[in-house]
C-alpha cells in the first residue's frame, strides 16, 4: 500500500496541482479579505473535472498556503490577510517597524511549517483516536472554549487593561446585532444587510488595514528611514531556539482546536498566542515584536489545517469551514467522508495524509525563497503603497459577499480603528469579541436549553473542567504566582 | 441605439469589474468582448452572459447544486457566472435577484427560505410573488433520525410517545430554519412537543447527535446518509409523500397516520416582470440541463433528489408552503413583530 500511496502522491501532475494550489493559496491568503475558505470554495469547481487525488490535494494546497499567506501581509502591512493571522499582526508588524521584516517572515514561515508538520503527524498517526474527541464537544464545552478565548483579551491588551476590555466588550456588543439565533428576535438591525449580523471580515480589514492606511497618510511624504535589507533568510540561532520551543506546542494546540468542529484557524492562532504567553519567560515582550509571539500564532494557525481534516476524514464531521467544503469536494467525486472512507479508500486517505506533508513542504520552500521578494513591498514609497492598500481594502471587503454594504462596514471600522489607535486603544480585542462573542452567547443559551436551565451542565464533563482550570490560570495565574513568590520571600 | 450601446457597455464593464473583483476561478473576462454588437433576440440566450445568484456562501449545498447545474447548462449561454450573495438567511441574495432587471439575464436560486423567511417576518420585504418561477430543481424531505444504538426508539411512534412524557431533544439546522419547522410540524400533527435545539447548519446538529448530546434530528436524508450507511444512525420515518428510493424500508409519517409532508426545495426564478417567452426558453434550457448525465450523476453522488417541477406547479408549491409555515410559526410563537 505504501508504494501505491507514494505513487499517487508523487505523480508529476498531482505535484504540479499541489504546487499551484499552494502558490495560489499564498496569494489568496496574503490579499486582505480573501480568506482560505473563500479560496477553496472558489477553486472548488476546478476540481470537478480532476480525479479525486489531484482535486483534494490541490484544495489542501490552497488551504495550507492561504493560512500561511495571511501572515505575510500581517507582518509587512499590519493587515492580516486572513482572520487566522490577526494574532500575528500584533507582533509581526513591530518587526517591520524595526526593519526586521525579513526576520519575522523567516520565523513565521518556519513556525507555520512546524505547526503544519505537527498536525500532519497527528492526522497520520492517531486520527481515529483523536476524532472521538470531536464528538465529546457539545454546547457547554463550546461555551467554555469561547469564554477561554475571550480571556485572551486580558493578555493582548498589554498595559492598558481597561482600554482592552472596553474594546473587547464593544466587539461583543457589535456582535449582538442581527437575528438572535435562539429566539429569532431581531436586534439592532434596521437594514436587511444587518439581519445576519455585522460581517467580521470587513470589520477586521477596516480596523487593521484601513486604519493603518489612514495613519500612513499622516507621514506619507516622509522618507522612510527603516532599513529593510534582508541579510539572512534563515533565522539566526536564538530565533531557532525560540521557534523550536514554541511552534511544536502551539502546533499541537492548533491541531486540537482544528479537531473541534466550529473552531477554525483564527481561534487556533489566538489560543496558541495566549498559551505561549502564559508559558513564556518574557511575557512582557508580547505585543512589542516578540519572536515567540509570531512563532506561537503561526504555529497555531497552521496546526489547525491538519486538525480540521481529522474529524472530516474519520467521522465526516467538518472541523472548520474549509473542511466543510472539502466534504463537498469529496462527495462530488463519489466518495463519502466518514468511517466508511477508511475502509473503502485506504489508499486515498493515506495519499491525503502524505499530500498534506508535501503541501507543507512546498509552502516552506516557496515561503523561504520569496522572503526577499515579499519584503520589497516595504521599499515601495508610501505614496504608492497607501492607495494600493485602500484599493485592496475595498476589493477585499466587497468580494466576501459581493455586497457594497460590507465596504461601508469596512470604512466605518477603518475610521473607528484610526480614532481608537489615536487614543492608544488596542483593536485586536474588538475582533476577538466579534468572533467569539456570538459563539459564547449561542452555546451558553443552547447548553441551558438542553439542560432545562440547570447551570450544572458547565461542570459536568472533564472537558468542562479542563477549560475551567485553563480560564482560572489565564485570569489569576499571575496573581497566584506573585502570591507564592512573595510568600517564599517572606519565609526566606 | 446609442443609449442601448452605452448601457450594454456599462453593464459589460461593470460585470467584468465585478468578476475581477470577486477574483473568482470562473473566467468572466470575455464578458465585454463584443458588447453591444447586436440586439438581443428575446429568446436566444446563446449570445448572452447570464448571472445566477446563489443566496448562500460558496461551497454550501445550494451553491454546489447551482454550480453543477450552471455547468450542465453552460452550452446554451455565451457565459454563465454563479455569484454568491449570502446574508440574512438568504434574504439578501434573493432580494437582489428579485430586484434585478427583468430580462432573464439574472437568474436566482430560490430556496424554501423564500417562504419561511416571510412566515417568520424576517424577510425584509421579500416575498415569493416578486419572482416568476422557472422550475423546481430538487427537493429533500425531513428524515426523523436517531442513534442506531438507541434502544428507546425503534419507530416513529416511540419518539412521539417518549416526547409526551419525557421531552425529546430534537436538533435542527437553526432556529426558524426549515428542519426546525419540519420537526415542529410533526409535533403539531402528533399533538406533542419537542425541545428544539438549534445549530448553525445541519452538520452541527448531526455531530451533537453522534456524540449523544441530543435525542434526534429532523434534517434531510442526504445529510445523514453517510452515518446511516456506517451504522451510526438510523432513520425512523421520512416526512414525504412517498418512501425514499434510497431507503425503501423506512415508512413515511403519512403511513403512521400523521399527514405531514415537510422539507426543503430549490429552484430557479427570475423577476416577476420577466416576459413569459424568456421564462419558457430558460425552462427549456435548464430542464434539459437538469436531465443531463453529468448533473444526474452529480446529484446522485451528493445524495440530492432531483425533482423537476414546471413554473406554475412550483409557484403553487410556494403558495401552499407559505400558508403551512405561517400557521406553524404562529403556533410556535416564532413570528418576529
Amino acid at each position: 500500500m505504501l508504494i501505491q500511496v507514494l505513487q499517487s502522491a508523487l505523480e508529476p501532475m498531482v505535484l504540479l496541482y499541489m504546487a499551484l494550489g499552494v502558490a495560489a493559496g499564498i496569494c489568496i491568503g496574503a490579499l486582505p479579505g480573501l480568506t482560505a475558505t473563500m479560496g477553496v470554495a472558489l477553486l472548488l469547481p476546478l476540481t470537478f473535472g480532476m480525479d479525486a487525488e489531484s482535486g483534494i490535494l490541490m484544495l489542501l494546497g490552497i488551504y495550507v498556503g492561504a493560512i500561511y499567506g495571511g501572515s505575510i501581509s500581517a507582518i509587512l502591512l499590519h493587515t492580516p490577510g486572513t482572520p487566522a493571522s490577526a494574532a500575528t499582526a500584533i507582533d509581526g508588524y513591530e518587526f517591520s517597524k524595526r526593519g526586521e521584516a525579513g526576520r519575522a517572515l523567516g520565523i513565521s514561515t518556519i513556525s507555520s511549517y512546524i505547526g503544519g508538520l505537527v498536525s500532519v503527524l497527528c492526522l497520520w498517526l492517531i486520527s481515529p483516536q483523536l476524532a472521538k474527541l470531536a464528538l465529546k464537544f457539545s454546547s457547554a464545552e463550546f461555551f467554555l472554549l469561547a469564554f477561554f478565548g475571550l480571556c485572551i483579551i486580558a493578555n493582548i491588551s498589554g498595559k492598558d487593561m481597561e482600554k482592552g476590555l472596553i474594546c473587547g466588550l464593544l466587539g461583543i456588543l457589535v456582535a449582538t446585532i442581527g437575528i438572535d439565533s435562539v429566539t429569532s428576535y431581531i436586534r439592532f438591525s434596521h437594514n436587511v444587510n444587518l439581519l445576519s449580523g455585522v460581517p467580521y471580515i470587513p470589520v477586521m480589514i477596516g480596523l487593521f488595514a484601513m486604519s493603518q492606511g489612514f495613519e500612513s497618510i499622516e507621514t506619507i511624504y516622509d522618507k522612510d528611514e527603516v532599513n529593510c535589507k534582508v541579510t539572512k533568510i534563515l533565522p539566526h540561532k536564538e530565533d531557532w531556539k525560540v521557534i523550536l520551543r514554541t511552534a511544536p506546542i502551539t502546533g499541537l494546540i492548533g491541531t486540537f482546536i482544528g479537531i473541534i468542529p466550529g473552531a477554525g484557524a483564527d481561534i487556533g492562532s489566538f489560543v496558541g498566542y495566549n498559551t505561549a504567553r502564559s508559558l513564556s519567560k518574557t511575557p512582557e515582550e508580547f505585543g512589542k515584536g516578540s519572536p515567540e509571539a509570531v512563532a506561537a500564532s503561526e504555529g497555531g494557525n497552521n496546526g489547525v489545517t491538519g486538525g480540521a481534516m481529522i474529524p472530516m476524514l474519520t467521522l465526516g464531521v467538518p472541523g472548520d469551514a474549509v473542511a466543510a467544503i472539502m466534504i463537498g469536494a469529496l462527495t462530488i467525486q463519489g466518495l463519502t467522508p466518514g468511517p466508511m472512507l477508511f475502509q473503502n479508500n485506504k489508499v486515498l486517505v493515506y495519499t491525503i495524509f502524505f499530500g498534506m506533508f508535501i503541501a507543507n513542504t512546498f509552502m516552506l520552500l516557496m515561503g523561504l525563497s520569496c522572503i526577499r521578494l515579499f519584503t520589497k513591498v516595504l521599499s515601495v514609497p508610501k505614496t504608492v503603497l497607501t492607495p494600493i492598500i485602500f484599493v485592496l481594502c475595498v476589493i477585499g471587503s466587497f468580494a466576501m459577499r459581493n455586497n457594497l454594504f460590507d465596504v461601508g462596514v469596512m470604512l466605518v471600522s477603518g475610521i473607528v480603528g484610526y480614532l481608537l489607535s489615536k487614543i492608544k486603544v488596542p483593536t485586536s480585542p474588538a475582533i476577538l469579541g466579534l468572533i467569539l462573542g456570538p459563539m459564547a452567547e449561542k452555546n451558553f443559551r443552547t447548553a441551558l436549553l438542553k439542560s432545562g436551565g440547570s447551570v450544572n451542565v458547565f461542570f459536568n464533563t472533564p472537558i468542562c473542567w479542563f477549560f475551567l482550570i485553563l480560564i482560572f490560570i489565564t485570569l489569576f495565574g499571575k496573581h497566584i504566582k506573585g502570591f507564592f513568590l512573595s510568600f517564599n520571600k517572606q519565609k526566606g | 441605439m446609442k443609449k442601448f450601446l452605452k448601457r450594454t457597455i456599462g453593464i459589460a464593464l461593470s460585470m467584468t469589474l465585478v468578476a475581477s473583483l470577486a477574483a473568482c476561478g470562473t473566467k468572466a473576462s470575455d464578458a465585454n468582448a463584443d458588447a453591444g454588437s447586436q440586439e438581443p433576440a428575446a429568446v436566444d440566450f446563446s449570445k448572452e452572459s447570464v448571472t445566477a445568484i446563489v443566496p448562500y456562501d460558496a461551497g454550501g449545498g445550494t451553491d454546489t447544486v447551482m454550480r453543477a447545474l450552471a455547468d450542465a447548462a453552460k452550452g446554451s449561454f455565451k457565459n454563465i457566472t454563479v455569484e454568491n450573495r449570502s446574508g440574512a438567511g438568504g434574504a439578501t441574495g434573493m432580494l437582489a435577484g428579485a430586484n434585478a432587471a427583468a430580462d432573464g439575464k439574472t437568474i436566482t436560486m430560490t430556496t424554501v427560505e423564500l417562504t419561511t423567511l416571510e412566515a417568520m417576518g424576517t424577510n425584509a420585504g421579500l416575498t415569493y410573488s416578486q419572482f416568476k418561477p422557472i422550475m423546481m430543481v430538487n427537493s429533500a424531505a425531513s428524515a426523523i433520525t436517531v442513534k442506531a444504538d438507541d434502544t428507546r426508539f425503534n419507530t416513529l411512534e416511540d419518539v412521539l410517545e417518549y416526547s409526551k412524557s419525557n421531552g425529546f431533544q430534537m436538533g435542527n439546522s437553526g432556529n426558524g430554519a426549515i428542519w426546525h419547522l419540519a420537526a415542529a410540524g410533526l409535533a403539531k400533527a402528533a399533538d406533542t412537543q419537542f425541545t428544539h435545539v438549534g445549530y448553525d447548519g445541519a452538520a452541527g446538529a448531526i455531530t451533537d447527535l453522534l456524540g449523544g448530546h441530543i435525542d434526534g434530528v429532523a434534517v434531510s436524508y442526504a445529510e445523514v446518509a453517510n452515518y446511516v450507511a456506517s451504522g451510526d444512525l438510523k432513520v425512523l420515518a421520512v416526512l414525504s409523500d412517498n418512501r425514499l428510493e434510497a431507503i425503501p424500508d423506512v415508512p413515511t409519517a403519512k403511513e403512521s397516520g400523521y399527514d405531514v409532508v415537510l422539507g426543503t426545495w430549490r429552484g430557479l426564478a427570475v423577476p416577476a416582470a420577466t416576459p413569459q417567452e424568456v421564462v419558457d426558453e430558460l425552462y427549456r434550457i435548464f430542464s434539459e440541463a437538469a436531465q443531463s448525465e453529468d448533473f444526474v450523476t452529480f446529484m446522485n453522488n451528493s445524495n440530492n433528489v432531483i425533482e423537476i417541477m414546471d413554473g406554475p406547479s412550483y409557484e403553487a408549491r410556494m403558495a401552499k408552503d407559505l400558508e403551512t409555515y405561517t400557521a406553524l410559526i404562529e403556533d410556535l410563537g416564532l413570528k418576529v413583530q
